[in-house]
């Protein structure tokens, strides 16, 4: 089989409720499916609605079962496959520590500068920086950093939405 | 004024509501305030099993024989675990079960308590959708949803689970009406209209048409089973039917071909592969039906007709896809047929009826009796013959013996043959066959059995007993787990690792020790008093049928092969070796 495989963005709105993620996350594990980044929060806080957001791949047939699958759990209440859509956005937010030697401290922050993230943090040693972009920016972003030393660093998985009038609906 | 009842009584109230008449359970710790309140009524009955997975397969072979949901109430912990491999079983089969636990306190989860297991965990993947009642203002709401969901759509089992804090506590229950329902379910049921043009459009062109037709229409309704005769007898199309949907309609039909699949006939599986449309309705293209996928049914058009969207598209591609309830489908057919006055001409299909009948004349089911021994199939033949004017229920365990029922009894009506498909579990048809037979207390219900499998399930003749339940028992003891040993002889060099059936009891005591009629033959001759004498016996019977220990089930698709290349009986050969991907494959 050489069929094609491809990235998608599924966008999923769900009750809020105990187990829900589990629901999400032991269907892919338990049919093999691959969960290359995932992302959930509320979004709705009165009626108790969370909206998943799960970067997958697969060719069409597995991409499509995928859906079906999910769309069958009891509380999911609407899937949209944003890949799917005209145009889209997508991004990422990266936490990044890094340890700073004094000399080294204004080369980091004229860096930091061009590049557009942002200094939440900063102590004799070490530097927490913020930054927001597409899954590439980031990784481009992790690349150029580690020249210095990063000590630690955490991403939020892929958030996104259509452009224009398309929307996940309620 | 709506009074306050305790958790536990709304649990029965809420019951009584969705019309429950019985249900399957064993008490325990943390159920004890739910069978308080059962005793205090006389609205539902209880069956007492003698183990929980016992519970889930009668309620299964409740539901399946009536069209209703089947209910089973157990307690935490090992109450809970037994019912695993019963909910799994469900959940392939798409049976709609209410299964009920007590758990621990709500105080007390997650602190490893007596009893105590995550059971809403554990049974994430094999129900289709479960609650832990934490709050008692939920819990009206999640049984009644719970009915709902296992009912609607495509049946399957949900559970409930019930801290036994959550059964004391006190709140006001107005009834089912009075309870808003937060299952956000509403599976899409109606088909839309251009796709039953199309349909029809495919129907008039084929000149090798064959209907595929599985448990889903069973699901549907007897609605969905009379719609289905009647486009069977406007199309003059031939039929086969999956393991699942024998009875869908009368297996005793002209039109009907067979089972088709691994032990499926010769006919039918060469007419779906030579087909050039292929109607699959309420199927799901299992890898017992298709064989090796790539080689399945390769010149036809597929439509799939189903409810569950998931099935589209799962292991075969199809052309034309319609997803609604199937009664519905197969009513708009039929109402577009008639108002548009399409007729079918029969000649367009004679030459694939000529070719149909050229394969049925193989009489691929064909045996070699013997007069000194009982041929399996031969004790069907003669069962079926000595039954079928009495529609009875037939429930099987696993393995050849059921293959063989499948193949050698007849279904003339939906509802009337409960097997375990999907998840193949031994020691189903026991404990099935007392569901049935509480649901029919007049008729005659029979588990068709191995050896082998009804030991699984053994300590039901205790419940049978108790209840007085006149199920028929039909071992074929060929002491074989038959089925393994036939694929140790077939795949692994005639190695039979494990699959002999040593020490195996005394069945005719073994019935008498439960109070039930033991009766043994072995000699052909003797087969028809058998089976008279079991019939005229008011109460339960175990027939030991000691039949020929080395009878193989045929026709037979080798795993990784293909429709056209069956087996037709033990001395046609493998044509070379199987290969290492159909090795692998179960």
């Amino acid at each position: 089989m050489t069929e094609s495989h491809s990235k998608h963005i599924l966008s999923i709105m769900v009750d809020n409720e105990p187990g829900v993620l589990a629901r999400i996350v032991g269907l892919f594990s338990g049919r093999g499916y691959n969960i290359e980044s995932l992302s959930v929060s509320e979004v709705d806080s009165d009626k108790f609605l969370s909206r998943v957001t799960v970067v997958t791949s697969g060719t069409k047939n597995i991409i499509d079962q995928i859906k079906a699958q999910v769309r069958k759990l009891i509380p999911v209440h609407n899937l949209i496959d944003i890949t799917e859509l005209k145009s889209f956005i997508g991004k990422e937010l990266i936490l990044m520590k890094l340890d700073i030697k004094q000399k080294t401290v204004q080369e980091v922050h004229k860096h930091i500068e061009n590049i557009g993230a942002k200094i939440l943090f900063e102590d004799k040693t070490t530097t927490i920086i913020e930054f927001s972009g597409t899954p590439t920016e980031i990784s481009g972003l992790i690349k150029k950093m580690k020249v210095y030393n990063i000590i630690e660093l955490t991403r939020s998985g892929l958030v996104s939405m259509a452009l224009g009038k398309d929307y996940i609906r309620r | 004024m709506m009074k306050k009842l305790s958790g536990a009584r709304i649990v029965i109230e809420a019951l009584i509501q969705e019309n429950v008449k019985v249900i399957f359970g064993y008490p325990g710790g943390a159920v004890l305030p739910i069978y308080d309140e059962l005793f205090k009524q006389n609205k539902i009955r209880h069956i007492l099993v003698r183990h929980e997975q016992a519970a889930v397969h009668a309620a299964e072979g409740y539901a399946r024989s009536t069209g209703k949901v089947g209910v089973v109430l157990v307690t935490s912990g090992p109450g809970a675990t037994n019912t695993v491999t019963g909910l799994t079983d469900a959940m392939m089969d798409s049976v709609p079960v209410v299964c009920i636990s007590g758990q621990v306190p709500t105080h007390m989860i997650g602190n490893d308590a007596f009893q105590e297991a995550d059971i809403v965990g554990i049974t994430r993947p094999c129900t289709k959708h479960n609650y832990l009642v934490k709050e008692i203002s939920k819990l009206a709401e999640s049984i009644h949803s719970a009915f709902h969901i296992a009912k609607n759509g495509r049946p399957g089992p949900v559970l409930v689970d019930i801290p036994k804090d959550i059964q004391t506590f006190e709140t006001k229950y107005g009834g089912k009406k009075h309870t808003k329902s937060f299952a956000f379910y509403k599976p899409n049921t109606k088909p839309s209209r251009d796709t039953i043009f199309e349909f029809v459009n495919l129907l008039e062109k084929s000149k090798k048409p064959i209907f595929y037709v599985g448990g889903g229409v069973i699901n549907s309704g007897s609605r969905a089973s009379i719609y289905l005769k009647k486009l069977l007898k406007i199309t003059g199309f031939p039929c086969t039917q999956t393991l699942m949907g024998l009875g869908a309609t009368p297996t005793s039909d002209d039109q009907f071909i067979g089972m088709l699949g691994m032990h499926g006939t010769y006919e039918a599986n060469l007419s779906m592969n030579k087909s050039d449309l292929m109607i699959c309705i309420g199927a799901r293209f299992d890898d017992r039906i298709t064989g090796k996928v790539s080689g399945f049914s390769p010149k036809s058009k597929k439509v799939h007709l189903d409810i569950d969207a998931s099935s589209f598209n799962k292991s075969v591609n199809v052309d034309l896809l319609i997803q609604g309830d199937l009664s519905k489908i197969l009513e708009m057919t039929l109402k577009y047929i008639e108002n548009k006055r399409i007729s079918f001409s029969k000649e367009k299909i004679s030459a694939w009826w000529i070719q149909i009948n050229k394969w049925r004349a193989k009489n691929c089911l064909n045996y070699k009796n013997s007069r000194s021994i009982i041929k399996p199939q031969y004790a069907l033949q003669r069962l079926d013959f000595l039954t079928k004017h009495l529609d009875p229920f037939i429930t099987t365990e696993v393995g050849q013996h059921q293959m063989w029922a499948a193949q050698f009894l007849t279904f003339n009506k939906p509802k009337h043959w409960m097997t375990s498909g999907g998840l193949g579990t031994m020691g189903y048809g026991l404990p099935a066959a007392m569901g049935v037979q509480i649901a029919h207390p007049k008729d005659l219900v029979i588990d068709v059995a191995g050896e082998a499998s009804i030991l699984m399930n053994i300590q039901e003749m205790s419940t049978i007993k108790q209840y007085r339940l006149p199920v028929k028992i039909f071992i074929l003891n060929n002491h074989y787990m038959g089925m393994v040993r036939q694929w140790q002889e077939l795949l692994h060099g005639n190695r039979l690792s494990e699959s002999y059936m040593d020490s195996l009891p005394d069945f005719v005591k073994l019935a008498e020790s439960f109070g039930a009629t033991g009766l043994r033959v072995s000699k052909p001759g003797e087969m028809d008093d058998l089976i008279k004498e079991m019939i005229k016996i008011k109460g339960p019977v175990i027939c030991d049928v000691v039949v020929d220990p080395k009878e193989n089930c045929f026709p037979m698709i080798p795993s990784g092969s293909t429709h056209d290349q069956m087996l037709l009986g033990p001395n046609d050969k493998l044509e070379g070796e199987i290969s290492e991907e159909g090795m692998v494959l179960v």
